[in-house]
């Protein structure tokens, strides 16, 4: 996407994209200051930086800056009013919803399943097949999950039975994808409504009325030593669930593997022009088959993750559209897994923020909860520059 | 690429009809279902019916049994005679149950149908639905001191607008900038799902007055002037509204539109070939537009007709359960079972409404199923009817491929170039 | 054995179609073979099962003396046999080493060697001076940078067998320039070189023999040594004419259709009618004369009000009618058969009535106000069905059941019955059979005669010759000649091909 923006630019002075940087960090700034635990009590200081913000945001869109400089904008446009707000709320409350290690921690809750899931959309997409069926393979992971965490005993051997569902689920959209060249779009959409019928009723039908049992092996948090005790890093990251550092990992690994190995070039060729691919003798449906496999594996990791990591029991439906946020994120993040883990971040703190924020105001707090879906309409509509979805994406390839 | 139409006898041109033509999934799925007939939307049915049957049959029950029961509890069973006295009762009000779940899934249904005509694959009849209900809540509940007539009237029309205005963001996506409208529905539905808990929830803006119910996160109840009048059964037990007519009269303004008017004309040319459309002097992009508004028309009237009808108020976690597997959802399995056809929805949402209302807890005779194991059995037929349709796409390419070689032996040989790219 | 490549009586079918007749095509190393012909000789299927797309019904293939069969591009590969395709086969959002290492990338362990893969292109780049950067992203290159990526890709996979599909017909001169340099540099080097093209020109600069193919079957192989533009011409045309239309002598009347300047672009942005202009009076016909890609599709689709204009005007009747779009040419009296039927001319999912009322279904005649008037739709229907003996299908059918031939009836009937000033027929008997062919061309002048104006635009030279009252070639964008419908085959031929630019500067 960075095409010769900076070429009309007013070089001169200050190269806009860092302008346009500086912005954006400016208006974080502005309310940062307002909150614990410096909470400055006046708002003119936050309000001058928020306006410098805009300045500069200003600064990058003359510049030819555009995306930048309108972040910027909307940076110390929002720090400037969220600042304002902080300083007219009482200091007690705002102590109690800006914890900083506890925010942290409840965003990485929140961000782990959208992490996962948004990596499996991320496999399954570069590879050229949508999957809006994440929904459905993380409900199965979460559900077959703690159903083999507690048949087996194991939350181990429980993971891998999610994992093993996701992946049956994906291979039945891999299967009507690629083989019966079904609409990709109808076909994820009937795995959502099969996988919610399904684990519902197996889940009725094993555990009744009185759902999952208490005692279920469950995924272990890592303590860290040195850290634990620290009292911010501590709170912060000191206990996190082991899925969590996994999720980290593989976006770092998905990433390598993508961007920095033959396999992961290949694939990206199939998402994008399969006919080249195939020329140069790749095969597309294997490649796809793969991709879509492992993409429901790791959604399904999500879910497990939901079930026996975060949560520790199941009940119907309890996904509840965390799939569609990962595929939100998948989108938000520009088919990066590096980006969608920035995208999983920050719907996580928005749900972080939302559970946090009754303590102002107990209905407008729950409006930070559509914010993933906010700010992904506003990417798809181009706003903040095009999201460009891998090329032949959607597409059922057939071959010459 | 290719899923597309076979060359015709007389030429050899592979390539040329893939490109651009019936680009979107959606009006390549469309144009496959005029060609299928009545009789793959009924094995399909069949089809997911009898894999249903296997589920209940290896969780240890009797699929025969089953099915019967779920039959009665829909209350079907009022069309036959023979069916009397307090069991006749029972029917009826069963019956009443199921027609009352008809209407929103004939309406929702319609809000797919319509999209899928113009090759657009509307996924947001949930959101369109619910803010269709909030706005019909609220206008219901409010200016208690109307003329009932007019009330109702206004309710409607505010409801049906709100919907068409919610879709209209992702038709004017599209038009404008051309993002996905599956995407843009998506969200859209989730938006309005947490709007509707921010609005309903305890000091949210819309939560109910009465002082006794202050810590219920529920909305007012519309007044009795705006409800809508019961014609069969007990407006205390949830008798059929008058909404039923209007859903009926939605489905002859959907026919009459799509079949017989300049604007359904275009509206179809667009969706089985965006390209000849243009060609002809449509506006393309106004037409994706304008086929939004008017799917979200038919969905927000559906939010609003089961608020006015029987449900009355909103509680915020009806607005959260319905964002998986909620009613609205259902418009998409009956409008592909109904293949986009105004009769073929009405068809396909009698099937569902007789499939939810008679697997109900209220329906469901518990001595044969659990009314909860048989909710799942929905959702998973509904699953199996959405994944079979899917990919019939790919039957009927192998029945036309069949026919077309078969006609292609017949023809007289054609002197044409072979040169294929 | 002296042949890099011998390609021994190859006949490939599709259906009762023969695309090749019996071929033979041989080459040898460090020599460049040209396969010369016009659209549909059967160059590039036989091209195709060389690189293994199709499996021959007949005829057998040696490389390096040893008979081989090849099932796929990747066998083809291993056999060092590289394409260049015409629409090049590279994902637009990588890098040109990405492209050209993909899938025999260089690894270091698990990962991808990126160092080593920019070194190889470097390396071969250098050897045959294709001047490319490794890094650069090939959306963001030029066509001419792109065919180079393909030419490095099929050397990094070790081709010694160069397979060229119409190679210069993205290429700007200087492109094409710099690309003979490169295929000097690769012949000296010893590889075989197979050069697909119909300009006659660039057959002669660069190729050592040349193969001409006619319809499916090979008229004859000569070295270039001592041929010229007019015998390659002669082999390429043949001289029978198959279809000769009966026609009185055209009786041209006022102007209908000028256009003025005429600059439009392709759908990449790049300039495709470069400043034509082009007047076409009432009772005439006009063929527009060229290679395929010279612009004449976006001249007609600017025409029709389907391309905007970018400079110049397009006036019918003299009303100014630049930028009035498709509905609006067609309300004042532009009518376009389309060049391809099934991806614009027509609905295949409407019925013939749907079809046949595509330009006028809002207009009085055939609907009431809002409401359609499907009688009317039908009544007309009929009526053309009969009046244009549209077989195989009534009103109620679906477009998709009729034959090619009997599709374009519908197409024509429905751009007749528009009663247009100007009739743009573009391609308007490709992919018919010979009766459906002269229904169309009796068709074409009888509408002649009747005093409307007709913009014909053709690539075949004998559909040209028979039905034009006067011949335009477009060549590059621009009209480069005009000629009388008995101008030899030869001399236009060779203006089609860029040769006879200068000679007919005049005109």
């Amino acid at each position: 996407m960075s095409t010769a923006v900076a070429t009309a630019a007013p070089t001169r002075a200050v190269n806009p994209r860092h302008a346009g940087w500086a912005g954006i960090v400016l208006g974080f700034v502005a309310w940062f200051i307002a909150l614990p635990p410096a909470e400055v009590r006046t708002p003119v200081p936050s309000i001058l930086i928020a306006l410098l913000a805009i300045t500069a945001g200003a600064w990058a869109i003359y510049g030819g800056e555009k995306r930048f400089g309108g972040w910027a904008i909307a940076a110390g446009i929002i720090g400037g009013a969220g600042a304002y707000a902080s300083t007219q709320s009482g200091t007690g409350h705002l102590e109690d919803v800006v914890t900083w290690s506890a925010l942290i921690a409840a965003t990485l809750r929140y961000a782990t399943p959208l992490v996962f899931g948004a990596l499996g959309g991320i496999m399954s997409e570069r590879s050229g097949v949508v999957n809006v069926g994440l929904e459905g393979m993380m409900l199965m992971g979460a559900f077959f999950g703690i159903f083999g965490a507690d048949l087996l005993d194991s939350w181990f051997l429980g993971l891998l039975v999610g994992m093993a569902a996701g992946g049956l689920l994906a291979f039945v959209h891999a299967f009507f994808s690629i083989n019966l060249r079904a609409d990709q779009i109808v076909s994820g959409m009937a795995l959502n409504f099969l996988a919610l019928g399904v684990t519902g009723y197996i889940f009725l039908d094993h555990y009744g009325d009185q759902g999952t049992p208490d005692n279920i092996s469950r995924i272990p948090d890592i303590s860290i030593p040195g850290i634990k005790n620290l009292s911010f890093f501590g709170d912060a990251i000191g206990r996190t669930n082991t899925l969590t550092w996994v999720a980290l990992i593989l976006v770092v690994l998905l990433t390598i593997f993508l961007f920095r190995t033959p396999q992961g070039l290949r694939l990206r060729s199939v998402g994008e022009h399969p006919r080249a691919a195939e020329t140069v003798g790749i095969s597309v449906p294997r490649t796809r088959y793969l991709a879509v496999i492992s993409s429901g594996v790791l959604a399904a990791m999500g879910g497990a993750y939901l079930s026996i990591g975060f949560i520790g029991s199941f009940n119907q439906g309890m996904t509840a559209g965390r799939g569609f946020i990962a595929l939100a994120a998948v989108i938000f993040g520009k088919w990066y897994p590096g980006g969608a883990l920035g995208a999983a971040l920050l719907f996580g703190f928005s749900t972080a923020l939302a559970q946090r924020l009754p303590a102002f105001s107990p209905s407008g707090a729950v409006l930070f909860q559509a914010l993933p879906y906010v700010l992904t309409l506003i990417a798809v509509a181009g706003v903040i520059g095009r999201s460009r979805p891998p090329a032949a994406v959607g597409q059922p390839y057939v071959k010459e | 690429m290719s899923t597309e139409l076979e060359p015709q006898p007389g030429e050899v041109e592979g390539e040329e009809i893939a490109e651009g033509y019936a680009q979107t999934p959606a009006a390549r799925l469309a144009a496959y279902f005029d060609g299928g007939g009545v009789l793959v939307p009924v094995l399909t049915a069949v089809l997911a019916f009898f894999v249903g049957g296997l589920v209940i049959l290896i969780t240890g029950h009797n699929p025969l049994s089953t099915y019967k029961a779920i039959f009665n509890g829909s209350g079907l069973n009022w069309i036959f005679p023979w069916v009397s006295g307090s069991e006749r009762t029972t029917a009826a009000l069963n019956l009443q149950q199921t027609l009352i779940i008809t209407v929103p899934l004939i309406l929702t249904g319609l809000a797919v149908a319509f999209a899928f005509r113009c090759g657009l694959f509307n996924i947001g009849g949930l959101g369109q639905y619910l803010v269709g209900g909030y706005i019909a809540v609220w206008v219901g509940s409010s200016f208690a001191g109307m003329p009932s007539v007019l009330h109702i009237i206004f309710a409607i029309v505010a409801g049906t607008l709100g919907g068409a205005a919610w879709a209209g963001i992702a038709g004017l996506l599209k038009a404008t900038v051309g993002a996905h409208e599956v995407i843009s529905t998506i969200m859209l539905n989730w938006i309005a799902v947490w709007l509707g808990a921010y609005l309903f929830a305890l000091n949210g803006p819309l939560q109910n007055t009465d002082p006794s119910q202050q810590s219920v996160p529920i909305s007012n109840d519309i007044v009795a002037g705006a409800k809508l009048p019961v014609f069969w059964g007990d407006p205390e037990l949830q008798g059929l509204h008058i909404g039923i007519f209007i859903a009926l009269a939605a489905v002859v303004v959907f026919w009459l539109v799509l079949n017989r008017s300049t604007t359904g004309y275009e509206v179809r040319a667009v969706g089985f070939n965006p390209e000849a459309a243009r060609y002809g002097g449509i506006n393309v992009s106004w037409n994706y537009f304008l086929v939004m508004a008017v799917c979200g028309a038919f969905a927000g009237l559906a939010g609003t007709l089961d608020l006015l009808g029987w449900q009355f108020h909103i509680a915020t976690n009806d607005v959260l359960n319905s964002a998986s597997g909620g009613l609205a959802f259902f418009g998409i399995a009956v409008a592909l079972l109904g293949r986009n056809t105004a009769s073929g929805t009405v068809i396909a949402a009698l099937l569902f409404g007789a499939l939810l209302s008679g697997t109900s807890q209220r329906n469901l005779d518990p001595n044969i199923f659990e009314p909860e194991l048989a909710g799942n059995l929905t959702f998973i037929i509904q699953g199996l009817v959405v994944l079979i349709v899917s990919a019939d796409v790919i039957v009927l390419t192998m029945l036309r491929r069949g026919r077309s070689m078969f006609k292609r032996r017949s023809a007289t040989a054609p002197a044409a170039k072979a040169e294929a790219s | 054995m002296e042949y890099a490549l011998e390609l021994r009586g190859i006949t490939k079918r599709f259906g009762p179609i023969v695309a090749n007749d019996a071929v033979d095509f041989d080459l040898k190393p460090g020599e460049v073979h040209a396969l010369l012909g016009e659209n549909g000789a059967g160059k590039s299927t036989l091209m195709s099962v060389l690189y293994g797309l199709y499996t021959p019904d007949e005829g057998e293939i040696r490389v390096d003396g040893r008979p081989v069969t090849i099932n796929s591009p990747l066998e083809a590969i291993d056999l060092g046999i590289g394409m260049v395709h015409q629409h090049f086969m590279l994902v637009p959002v990588m890098t040109v080493a990405e492209n050209i290492v993909l899938a025999q990338e260089p690894t270091k362990g698990a990962l991808l060697d990126v160092d080593a893969s920019k070194a190889r292109v470097r390396e071969l780049s250098e050897r045959y001076g294709l001047a490319v950067n490794p890094d650069a992203r090939v959306e963001d290159i030029t066509v001419g940078m792109q065919q180079r990526v393909e030419i490095l890709r099929a050397l990094y996979r070790g081709a010694r067998i160069l397979v060229l599909d119409e190679p210069t017909a993205v290429l700007t001169a200087q492109e094409a320039n710099d690309l003979f340099r490169v295929l000097e540099a690769l012949k000296a080097d010893g590889t075989g070189i197979v050069f697909i093209s119909h300009k006659l020109n660039e057959v002669l600069e660069i190729a050592d023999r040349v193969t001409v193919l006619r319809r499916g079957k090979r008229i004859d192989t000569v070295p270039t040594q001592g041929a010229t533009e007019e015998s390659l011409a002669r082999l390429m045309v043949g001289r029978e004419v198959l279809l000769r239309v009966e026609k009185p002598p055209a009786q041209p009347k006022e102007a209908v259709l000028e256009v003025t300047d005429l600059e439009v672009s392709d759908d990449r942005g790049l300039p495709a009618v470069r400043g034509a202009s082009l007047t076409i009076r009432a009772g005439e016909i006009v063929a527009l004369a060229g290679v395929d890609g010279n612009g004449q599709s976006e001249l007609v689709e600017a025409v029709t009000g389907l391309r905007p204009v970018q400079t110049g005007t397009i006036r019918v009747g003299g009303t100014d009618l630049t930028d009035s779009g498709a509905r609006g040419m067609v309300r004042h009296g532009v009518s376009h058969i389309a060049e391809d039927r099934h991806r614009r001319g027509l609905v295949l999912n409407f019925t013939l009535a749907e079809n046949l009322a595509l330009r006028e279904y809002n207009t009085p005649k055939l609907s009431n106000g809002w409401l359609l008037s499907l009688k009317r739709m039908r009544d007309r229907a009929r009526g053309l069905i009969r009046e244009y003996d549209v077989r195989g299908g009534g009103p109620s059918s679906l477009a998709l059941s009729l034959s090619g031939g009997n599709q374009q009836k519908v197409v024509i009937a429905r751009e007749i019955a528009c009663n247009p000033r100007v009739l743009v027929a573009a391609q308007p008997t490709r992919g018919l059979d010979v009766g459906a062919i002269e229904f169309v061309h009796r068709r074409l002048v009888s509408e002649r005669d009747a005093g409307r104006g007709i913009l014909l635009m053709s690539l075949e030279f004998e559909e040209v010759r028979s039905l034009a009252d006067r011949i335009l070639v477009i060549y590059e964008g621009e009209i480069v000649g005009e000629f009388p419908p008995d101008v030899s085959e030869e001399e236009l031929g060779i203006a089609m091909t860029g040769g006879g630019r200068q000679r007919e500067a005049a005109a």
